[in-house]
């Protein structure tokens, strides 16, 4: 039989494993103190970024989980948060990028694998982008649930490799910047295929050519490879941004390019790019000698 | 150890049963289980199934890099410690379940058979190696493609007695796996199930092939091997006696003076089959079983009793049948004499040499 005194030992023991667990309260109450504390480190920040706008600085800069080794796109939720993905596995992060906290994680049913690129989001669906051109529609889902979805092919796989995907409010039109021309002579440009929603409605799918010479501008470029795209929400401008060139260009959507840069502070390899409302930069970075990460910078026009 | 065999013992009311303590010992494993699932269920939930799919995770509070010494660009000791105590957590899992196994695999023998002390530990250290291999391995195409060739390298091979044990050391290979991604209900399921299906089909010797010697008939092959085919009974075989050891031959006197005893200088066989009874209860089986033979066999005699634990004891009779009772009828009235007293009730006949001696 167990002695008394490790019946002892272990009746002592309960209270202290007990205290032990974390409750759902006592863990609420902790992400509020992150929460607050983070809130006004930002604030501070920014502050100090606002005095030296010819210094761009990050603002904040929050470390990925392994599971998003990988990150990829960025599109913003109308709550101010960002969805974002792993560029293996069909999963859907969603982060508050002013706290850094990751706030749930869900899948498309069946844990579906493939090489996605992109993500967006327009009115209550979420797109997924893969490579070769085919976009994955769902709805947004709880913490670890599975949510169904549709897959839709626009036949671009054939000519081009995709990275970047955006939704057009206004001319309700997903935007799809090639990445990499499949056909060897194609012409040296930055392409932008619209492709109308909803999907598969047979609307026909246009595209918007923007020569790489203003593309380049005064950048030492010798090409411009689009890995994200996203809309500025004041000027309805499209911000592009190109992982190998490390380069970021505006454009307006009738294609002239109003600004053309690198980016600012040290990207290794930067996959997703969002400007929030309250004028912050987002550059999503895939883990590449340093942590995958999400960078926040002031965004000025 | 001494703590778990306490609890264990407490719940089998000191049973020495291997079902009995297995299932003991899971049902204090499942409580443990379910106090560290309520207490900590986000952990208990990575290591138990998050290769199956999408753990609950809830809010989780990001590195921030620019306030931490993560931004030299290395994870900070909040990751390494979640990693180490992961790690931790993996490998005790694989224990934990894999520890059951080895006792199935050293009570569970076969008659006779001895288990290997060194499959006993390669079964409890090959699913810490192999999870802590899959751990690493895990979403690395080119980690996997290096560690096959440094496998390949070490090129290690060993042959094992007995088929039964390769079964064992995939169990384990597979428990390593899913503690390696994660997914440790998958191998605690496959464990217990493996475990409950091998004590069962042990306890009840499934598949035991009636021309394989019983304990009692043993003696009766070298004895076979031993008399010379030429019926001259003067030259033992000899390659078989050359293959003898002293103790195996020792042995074999043995049960030579035995039979000695049991023929007498008849020139008869005195017995032709050999009656097996199972049972759980050797005295109430005995005097059930040696009422029907005194009835209705032309002679019998006790040959051997083997006392198991854990499965049913082992009764073994030499009988002279009647010729005017068939082996059914006799079976027929052992069930019912013994009913509810014994398992099981077999009657292996031998060569009908002495039946046509009997005639002729």
């Amino acid at each position: 039989m167990i002695g008394l005194r490790r019946f002892a030992l272990l009746a002592g023991l309960a209270p202290w494993v007990a205290g032990c667990r974390n409750t759902p309260q006592a863990k609420a109450a902790q992400l509020q103190a992150v929460e607050a504390t983070r809130k006004q480190d930002l604030a501070r920040r920014l502050a100090l970024a606002d005095a030296n706008p010819t210094k761009p600085v990050p603002v904040a800069e929050w470390i990925m989980p392994p599971e998003l080794k990988e990150i990829s796109g960025l599109a913003l939720t109308s709550r101010g948060t960002v969805l974002t993905h792993d560029d293996n596995v069909g999963r859907v992060y969603e982060i508050d990028p002013k706290t850094g906290i990751l706030l749930k994680g869900f899948s498309l049913a069946g844990g579906v694998r493939g090489d996605f690129e992109a993500i967006t989001i327009a009115g209550p669906d979420v797109y997924l982008l893969r490579s070769n051109g085919k976009i994955y529609k769902f709805k947004e889902g709880a913490d670890a649930s599975q949510v169904p979805y549709t897959m839709y092919d626009t036949g671009l796989g054939k000519e081009c490799e995709f990275e970047s995907m955006a939704y057009e409010a206004d001319s309700s039109r997903l935007l799809l910047a090639c990445k990499k021309f499949l056909q060897k002579d194609a012409a040296k440009e930055v392409l932008i295929y619209r492709v109308p929603l909803p999907l598969g409605a047979g609307s026909a799918i246009t595209a918007m050519q923007i020569a790489m010479k203003d593309v380049i501008g005064s950048n030492k470029w010798k090409n411009f490879h689009p890995s994200d795209i996203n809309i500025d929400p004041f000027t309805k401008n499209y911000v592009i941004v190109a992982s190998k060139e490390k380069g970021l260009i505006v454009v307006t959507p009738d294609g002239e390019v109003v600004r053309s840069q690198p980016l600012p502070g040290d990207h290794r390899q930067p996959e997703g790019i969002a400007v929030t409302p309250d004028s912050l930069l987002l550059v999503s970075d895939e883990a590449n000698v340093k942590p995958p990460a999400i960078t926040l910078y002031r965004w000025r026009e | 150890m001494p703590v778990l065999r306490e609890l264990i013992d407490v719940v089998t009311m000191r049973s020495d049963r291997p079902v009995r303590r297995l299932v003991a010992y899971y049902v204090i494993l499942a409580v443990v289980v379910a106090i560290l699932a309520f207490f900590f269920p986000g952990e208990i939930a990575r290591i138990a199934a998050k290769g199956l799919g999408d753990v609950p995770e809830g809010p989780t509070v990001l590195t921030d890099a620019l306030s931490s010494p993560t931004s030299s660009g290395t994870f900070g000791l909040g990751s390494l410690l979640g990693v180490v105590v992961t790690t931790i957590m993996i490998l005790l899992g694989a224990l934990v379940l894999m520890l059951p196994v080895t006792w199935v695999y050293m009570s569970a023998r076969p008659s006779g058979g001895q288990h290997n002390q060194n499959v006993v530990q390669t079964l409890i250290f090959l699913p810490l190696v192999v999870a802590g291999i899959v751990f690493i391995v895990q979403n690395s195409l080119a980690l996997a493609f290096s560690l096959a060739g440094v496998v390949g390298a070490v090129r290690f091979r060993t042959t094992l007695r007995d088929t039964r044990d390769l079964v064992y050391i995939f169990l384990s290979i597979v428990v390593g796996f899913a503690a390696g991604v994660q997914s440790l209900a998958v191998g605690a399921v496959v464990s217990v199930i493996f475990n409950f299906v091998l004590i069962i089909t042990w306890h009840y010797d499934y598949g035991r092939n009636m021309l394989m010697p019983t304990a009692a008939a043993q003696w009766s092959r070298p004895l076979q091997a031993l008399a010379s085919p030429t019926g001259d009974h003067q030259i033992p075989d000899r390659d078989l006696l050359l293959s003898l050891t002293p103790e195996k031959a020792d042995a074999l006197a043995e049960r030579f003076d035995r039979v000695r005893d049991q023929i007498g200088k008849k020139k008869k066989a005195r017995y032709n089959s050999i009656l097996t009874i199972t049972t759980d209860n050797v005295p109430d089986a005995q005097k059930q079983v040696e009422e029907v033979l005194e009835r209705m066999t032309k002679r019998w005699d006790l040959d051997e009793v083997i006392t198991n634990v854990g499965k049913p004891s082992e009764i073994y009779y030499l009988t002279r049948l009647k010729k005017s009772i068939p082996k059914d009828v006799l079976l027929t009235a052992i069930h019912e004499n013994a009913d509810g007293i014994i398992s099981s009730a077999d009657l292996e006949t031998g060569e009908p040499v002495d039946d046509k001696s009997d005639k002729g």
